[in-house]
């Protein structure tokens, strides 16, 4: 498994068995997804009812830039009334769902991602934006363009953990992505740092289309006014920055990369797991090695004293 | 609620791992705990573990490149290739991969298969930080405390969870069995017999300690059970005898019988009543219909009658557990009758519960005049013997775990990372016991 699924594949498994024509039961889960999201499954009316609810610990923010209109596009005749203590819901009718195959299955995808499609709006309106002085640029040379349009639109922020956020800015010729990321422990940002530098490589080495990915640990200038950002340069934050070009941004590869750019950090973590079980188990199997060695190293046994069965010793004659 | 993370219960099990969050009424995933890995091919003396070479000399010694230069093998991802669960079944039946289950016997086998189940269990299945979530793991009884030791470095080390608690399976069926109505007082002095696809225990635990030295173990469980049910048919020469099948019909039909013979007769009497058919479907859209009989209350009978499927062990279940009450302490005996508490699957049978509580009465009523006849006009005031069954007791284990990990005080009872960091990993080798008395 190299890549993370972007839906949540509880809800998936449940809508799809649910989708099936299972005789319905009583549901009633809560489940927590990445970086602090929490999801209610529950059948409060009836038990052919489903509630899906998504708490997220930034939705104002995501609502500032516009989540509500992508929720409303994705979802539209499914929502209702957000429950109590949860930002957002949408209910299915079992009784009442499209008829052939694939609209289900299209509808189990569209609710299974609903993480992924509230942190897209954001995404998405810096994307528009960037399209929007494309086309404004265009009518300039690059030392005639008026202010605003040279140094692009504002930053916007998602504060979607406790001390870790996404920046990102759109301007006429790219769309800067930076997530800020806290490493508690030493271990990890050792391999955390080796994980970037390979990021970095790899565009050099092989891959030209990649994004470039640039690594440090001050703000980088994008942020320099932007409130919040915390400037202690203490090693312990680092700023990721990915420069998406135009050519991510065409409107077929735009869902895409919205996907894959969000997952990053989730990504980022479970490969610098993957890698510490990796050379743990590497660890363990040299430690058997090792051990291996020093049995053969054991001096032989010396011959002992024998007794018969009467308890009387003997010596051998040489 | 979003202020505080759920903390995540994981009972993983030689059949099945059942995943969850604390708080739900069942686990969120349930799925064999095996991992298919790429299987190497003869890969310089892998031991068939996926484990990867390691270089004969250390890299210092050659120069950096290591004698088999395997530094591009540095580069590839071989080691995140495997799937878990069912995705690994059907993975394994395909070329390339063989499957490994790294429980045996319920205490962990290979550490590093381990490693990468639980890490793809969290991060796919699950779908959490590791650093973010308490985690409440379960240990057979009689774990050494090396395992939960190399449990707690795989925990901490690799996925720096945040808190980790390890609870013995046997107290967590015991606290699921709170929820039964005729649990008055919610103490964790109790029989617990579980019963998965492997083996069957008998453990007491008092005071939520296990006592060790009385556990027995029974040869005799859920797979053994499908086994007898094939030959049955295979004797009978159904039109489809194969394994699934028996489990089919294991499940779906059998019950446990107050007595062998007249329940034979009553399948007599009125066989349209009692005979049932079981219709197979092939994937090919073949379907066929098989003769469900005695083995209805046979298969169960196994428990109680040992002796009609195997010949080297005789010994019926009610007997074990009584055997085992009789070897504890004294002063704990009474509450270890008056709370026999059910846990795993292969103790679902219609009826398994009264017919234990019956047997075993039996042997103790029978004791107790014995004894009274002995002393001469001694009354004795009797003793309760009280079986549980309750509707949790699949995941019985699992189950407790998410109803003692949502109490608020559960945080206080994990040893957290930075404890860990300061002690050890010799730290969970004690733990506060969770659900004890005060804290619920």
């Amino acid at each position: 498994m190299l890549l993370l699924d972007y839906q949540n594949v509880l809800i998936e498994s449940l809508l799809k068995d649910r989708f099936s024509g299972g005789p319905p039961v009583n549901i009633d889960q809560v489940v927590s997804d990445f970086d602090g999201v929490t999801f209610h499954i529950s059948t409060p009316e009836a038990k052919t009812k489903i509630l899906v609810s998504i708490a997220v610990k930034c939705f104002p923010e995501l609502v500032q830039y516009g989540a509500q209109a992508v929720l409303e596009r994705e979802y539209g005749p499914f929502i209702v009334a957000p429950e109590s203590g949860y930002d957002f819901s949408v209910q299915v009718d079992l009784e009442n769902l499209p008829e052939d195959q694939d609209a289900k299955d299209d509808l189990v995808r569209r609710i299974s991602l609903l993480k992924r499609n509230a942190m897209a709006a954001p995404f998405e309106q810096a994307f528009d934006e960037f399209h929007k002085l494309q086309e404004e640029a265009s009518k300039y040379t690059s030392e005639a363009a008026p202010q605003g349009v040279m140094e692009g639109g504002e930053v916007r922020a998602i504060h979607y953990r406790e001390e870790e956020a996404i920046f990102i800015k759109a301007s006429h010729d790219r769309v800067t992505v930076i997530f800020s990321t806290v490493f508690r422990e030493e271990t990890d940002r050792i391999f955390g740092k080796v994980f970037l530098q390979e990021f970095v490589d790899a565009r050099r080495r092989a891959i030209q289309n990649a994004p470039q990915v640039l690594f440090r640990n001050d703000a980088p200038l994008e942020l320099q006014n932007v409130p919040g950002v915390n400037n202690s340069g203490s090693g312990e934050i680092g700023y990721i920055t990915f420069v998406l070009f135009p050519r991510h941004l065409t409107n077929q590869r735009r869902e895409e990369v919205i996907s894959h750019i969000q997952t990053f950090r989730d990504y980022f973590h479970y490969h610098i797991k993957a890698s510490k079980a990796y050379i743990h188990s590497r660890m363990r199997r040299r430690t058997a090695d090792f051990l291996q060695v020093l049995r053969r190293a054991r001096p032989e046994s010396e011959e002992k004293e024998r007794k018969t069965a009467s308890g009387r010793t003997f010596k051998v004659q040489s | 609620m979003a202020s505080q993370t759920p903390a995540v219960v994981m009972d993983n099990g030689t059949g099945y791992s059942k995943l969850g969050f604390a708080g739900n009424d069942s686990p969120s995933f349930v799925f064999p705990t095996a991992i298919a890995t790429k299987s190497q091919g003869g890969g310089a003396g892998g031991s068939g573990s996926g484990r990867p070479a390691v270089a004969n000399k250390p890299s210092f010694l050659t120069g950096g490149a290591g004698p088999s230069g395997h530094l591009s093998g540095k580069r590839g991802t071989e080691d995140l290739d495997f799937f878990i669960g069912d995705e690994a079944l059907s993975a394994s039946a395909g070329p390339g991969y063989g499957i490994h289950y790294p429980i045996r016997h319920g205490q962990i086998d290979n550490w590093d298969l381990m490693e990468r189940f639980w890490s793809n269990s969290i991060f796919k299945y699950l779908r959490v930080e590791p650093e973010d979530h308490y985690f409440l793991l379960t240990e057979p009884p009689l774990n050494p405390p090396e395992n939960r030791e190399n449990t707690a470095e795989i925990m901490f080390e690799s996925f720096n969870c945040a808190g980790l608690y390890i609870a013995v399976q046997a107290v967590l069926a015991l606290a699921a069995s709170w929820t039964s109505s005729k649990v008055q007082d919610r103490s964790l002095t109790g029989t617990v017999i579980d019963s998965g696809a492997g083996v069957t225990h008998v453990i007491p635990v008092a005071e939520g300690y296990v006592i060790g030295s009385s556990i027995k173990s029974v040869p005799i469980a859920g797979r053994d059970i499908t086994n007898f049910v094939q030959s049955l048919l295979r004797d009978r020469g159904e039109p489809d005898s194969s394994l699934q099948t028996a489990e089919r019909i294991k499940e779906e039909y059998c019950y446990v019988c107050p007595d062998i013979v007249k329940e034979f007769s009553r399948f007599d009497r009125e066989p349209e009543d009692r005979f049932r058919k079981h219709i197979v479907k092939h994937p090919n859209g073949r379907s066929v219909t098989v003769d469900v009989g005695y083995e209805r209350f046979l298969a169960p009978e196994i428990f109680f009658n040992p002796e009609i499927y195997s010949s080297d062990f005789l010994t019926p279940l009610p007997n074990i557990v009584d055997t085992v009450i009789q070897s504890s302490p004294i002063d704990v005996r009474r509450g270890l009758y008056k709370n026999i508490v059910l846990s795993g699957g292969s103790t679902l049978y219609k009826d398994f519960g009264r017919r234990l509580q019956r047997d075993i009465r039996h042997m103790v009523d029978a004791r107790i005049k014995a004894s009274e006849a002995r002393s001469g006009g001694a009354k004795s005031g009797g003793l309760e013997v009280q079986v549980i069954t309750h509707k949790r007791q699949r995941h019985g284990p699992w189950f407790g775990g998410s109803l003692l990990g949502q109490t608020p005080e559960f945080r206080s009872y994990c040893h957290t990372k930075a404890e860990y960091d300061e002690i050890g990993p010799s730290i969970v080798r004690r733990f506060a016991l969770l659900g004890g008395p005060g804290s619920t």
